[in-house]
């Protein structure tokens, strides 16, 4: 039996050409590909995050993780999507309206693909409408407001009530992050969630997926 | 009190509290940006595009608002040379982005980083002409490729965005007199730094490439940021405030835990800025660690530095922590986070400036203002009360200074011992000196033999040449 150990640590270790090979060759031993994902690519990531919370692990090593995590996914994807495997949930990401800063909204994409997530990355100076959208027609599970700057906050606001001025709001949980952002700012605007780093994005789509 | 008095009376507070010492009371210094456009009734969009009308709102707010120390246009990157240069990094307001929303720096996609992975040696072997013949190239619109046809839009981009910035500058002199003269404001910094690491993130490698240039080649990034060294440190020294008095602005990005691992800040980030301070303070000029983000992780570090030698500037950091830690040796300032300017109630601002300044103004050497810059989010009764609380509050009983103190002796270097300090002495001069960009004697070998005074052509040649160097490193560093 192959030992997959290693995948696991090549993913919590950042080394992607290694993650890459061993992933080619598990699946060339005919090892499940959601075996893969969920024994051991997922714990993996779920060890980074941890070892993030606890400063051990810093900004660069959960980029190369993630990094290691979606070169090994590139390979699965096709094979999941191929037996009907749907992911964990589905994210719209982006930065609102005003603001073109998307290195932590980057973060959190590698983390929530890094975590089984389908991710929809609408980018930057994203309108309310687009956000809207994305609700309508790619049927997302989460939509993941992004905004660096104290001015741009103000967008979160609005594109919560372009959500609910368009009926969708149900449908999906918002949750925001971003470095002027707070826990008591997404009560007052109504966010079902707040994450602090992208670290957490995982478990923060989890709690709020329920 | 005239303007000119009460203009000396700042100047002497402000000073004081950059000498870590006790003024008469807590100098205000807020670095209002787009807070002076909703001041004065304009938009994001006319300040950014017109800096006379920025310098309009600055004067505004110096003669209404009893601040001590404001900068002339905290507005900085002049949109209009951004676009006369064709500059790619830049959503200009009005243009792709509202106009009611301030400019905002875009980081390409990591593919199309300003330098690639490849490229660090031709950065370490010439820094300035690399950005002349590979940086500039790509962050432009219109500036062509090396090897590729000059274009009629590639020669006006560079005439026009060069004498833009010489006629920006060049108004920079009159707006310093204009606070003074007519508000009785110093101007509170002068110059511009950047460490070594965080200009690469910045703009050469963004900072994911440069995230991943440290896994896989770390000694080149550590050459790369040895080899900016005696370039930033020439432009910081040569835009520093002549009279010693302001520090150096020194924009600090992203080479802060978690940013970077405490092993990289270590190896990298700090060696290859520790040594440009230093070279600063053994020139007498101090530098304002506007610390954007939080840097906690390495107060211990900047504790190291020469008494005096910085001014340190909370933004998210803890303010109490970086009292306990840095206040022995050095003024702080800021700390007052925006979020609650912005949309929090004046009652909740007075309290928090009392927190703050009874946490760690108790003895001077602390500079009211803000966390961050000031955008037009900042509530006017919010800044109003921070302005009115911090002078009701702020007064000492009395400074550590006596009133007829000579000016020169309250410059943050006055008394200092830099004997000892080793800067960037020592270290292997770059092929090319700072501050020009071809050298002298390569044009020289151009030339039939020069008779007369051949020191003339040759200061003269280099005196102008150094406008090149100017127009590269601002464009890197500025705009």
């Amino acid at each position: 039996m192959l030992d997959l150990q290693p995948l696991h640590d090549a993913i919590l270790n950042g080394d992607a050409k290694t993650a890459k090979a061993l992933t080619e060759q598990a699946l060339a031993a005919g090892v499940a590909p959601l075996k893969l994902v969920q024994d051991y690519m997922v714990p993996a990531m779920g060890e980074v995050g941890r070892r993030f919370e606890c400063n051990e692990y810093f900004v660069p090593e959960l980029l190369l993780a993630a990094r290691a995590m979606k070169g090994a996914l590139e390979l699965i994807r096709p094979l999941l999507t191929a037996s009907g495997v749907q992911p964990v949930g589905r994210v719209a990401v982006g930065t609102v309206k005003g603001d073109l800063h998307d290195i932590g909204k980057n973060l959190v994409a590698a983390m929530l693909e890094g975590g089984g997530y389908e991710v929809i990355d609408l980018g930057v100076n994203v309108a309310p409408e687009q956000f809207v959208a994305a609700v309508k027609e790619k049927h997302v599970h989460i939509v993941a407001l992004s905004a660096l700057l104290t001015t741009t906050m103000p967008s979160m606001k609005t594109t919560i009530e372009a959500l609910k001025q368009a009926g969708v709001r149900d449908q999906v949980k918002v949750v925001i992050g971003g470095a002027p952002i707070t826990q008591r700012y997404a009560d007052e605007i109504g966010a079902d969630g707040y994450g602090e780093s992208a670290a957490g994005a995982v478990a923060l789509a989890k709690q709020v997926m329920g | 009190m005239t303007t000119d008095q009460l203009y000396q009376a700042r100047l002497r507070r402000y000073l004081t509290a950059l000498r870590n010492e006790q003024p008469d009371q807590i100098p205000i210094r807020p670095f209002v940006a787009e807070f002076t456009a909703k001041y004065a009734g304009m938009t994001c969009q006319q300040v950014a595009h017109d800096y006379n009308l920025a310098f309009e709102a600055a004067v505004k707010c110096a003669r209404e608002f009893d601040w001590d120390a404001i900068v002339p246009n905290m507005v900085y990157v002049w949109t209009g040379l951004a676009q006369a240069a064709g500059l790619r990094y830049y959503g200009i307001p009005g243009i792709g982005i509202p106009h009611t929303t301030g400019f905002n720096f875009i980081e390409p996609p990591e593919d199309q980083a300003f330098m690639r992975e490849d490229e660090y040696d031709a950065l370490i072997d010439d820094p300035t002409g690399f950005l002349y013949n590979v940086w500039l190239p790509r962050i432009s619109t219109e500036v062509a490729r090396i090897g590729e046809p000059a274009t009629y839009r590639n020669n006006l981009a560079l005439v026009k965005s060069s004498m833009a910035m010489m006629v920006y500058f060049s108004a920079f002199g009159p707006q310093i007199q204009r606070l003074q003269n007519e508000c009785g404001t110093v101007s509170a910094i002068a110059g511009i730094f950047k460490a070594p690491f965080d200009i690469i993130g910045d703009k050469l490698r963004g900072y994911i490439g440069l995230t991943m240039d440290m896994a896989t080649q770390p000694d080149k990034v550590l050459k790369a940021c040895e080899a900016l060294m005696p370039h930033l440190t020439h432009v910081g020294l040569t835009t520093a405030d002549p009279a010693k008095q302001v520090p150096i602005g020194f924009w600090m990005h992203r080479g802060c835990v978690p940013f970077i691992t405490p092993k990289q800040f270590q190896s990298h980030y700090w060696p290859t800025l520790r040594p440009c301070i230093e070279e600063f303070w053994k020139h007498g000029n101090q530098t304002l660690f506007y610390a954007e983000g939080k840097w906690d992780h390495h107060l211990d570090d900047f504790a190291t530095l020469p008494e005096r030698s910085i001014v340190f500037h909370v933004d998210q950091g803890d303010i109490f922590l970086a009292h306990q830690k840095l206040h022995h040796k050095f003024a702080l300032s800021g700390g007052i986070p925006n979020v609650l300017l912005s949309y929090g109630k004046p009652d909740e601002v007075r309290a928090h400036c009392r927190k703050v300044i009874d946490g760690v103004a108790k003895d001077g050497g602390y500079i009211m203002d803000a966390s961050a810059i000031m955008q037009d989010d900042t509530s006017i009764e919010n800044l109003r009360a921070l302005t009115d609380f911090t002078r009701e509050y702020g007064v000492y009983s009395a400074g550590s200074q006596p009133a007829s103190a000579d000016l020169s002796q309250l410059s943050p270097c006055h008394g200092a011992d830099v004997s000892r300090l080793t800067g960037l002495t020592g270290r292997a001069a770059p092929r090319i000196k700072p501050g020009i960009c071809r050298p002298w004697e390569e044009k020289a070998k151009e030339l039939p033999p020069i008779t007369g005074d051949q020191d003339l052509v040759r200061r003269v040649w280099e005196n102008v040449e150094a406008l090149g160097n100017t127009y590269i490193w601002q464009l890197l560093l500025s705009f």
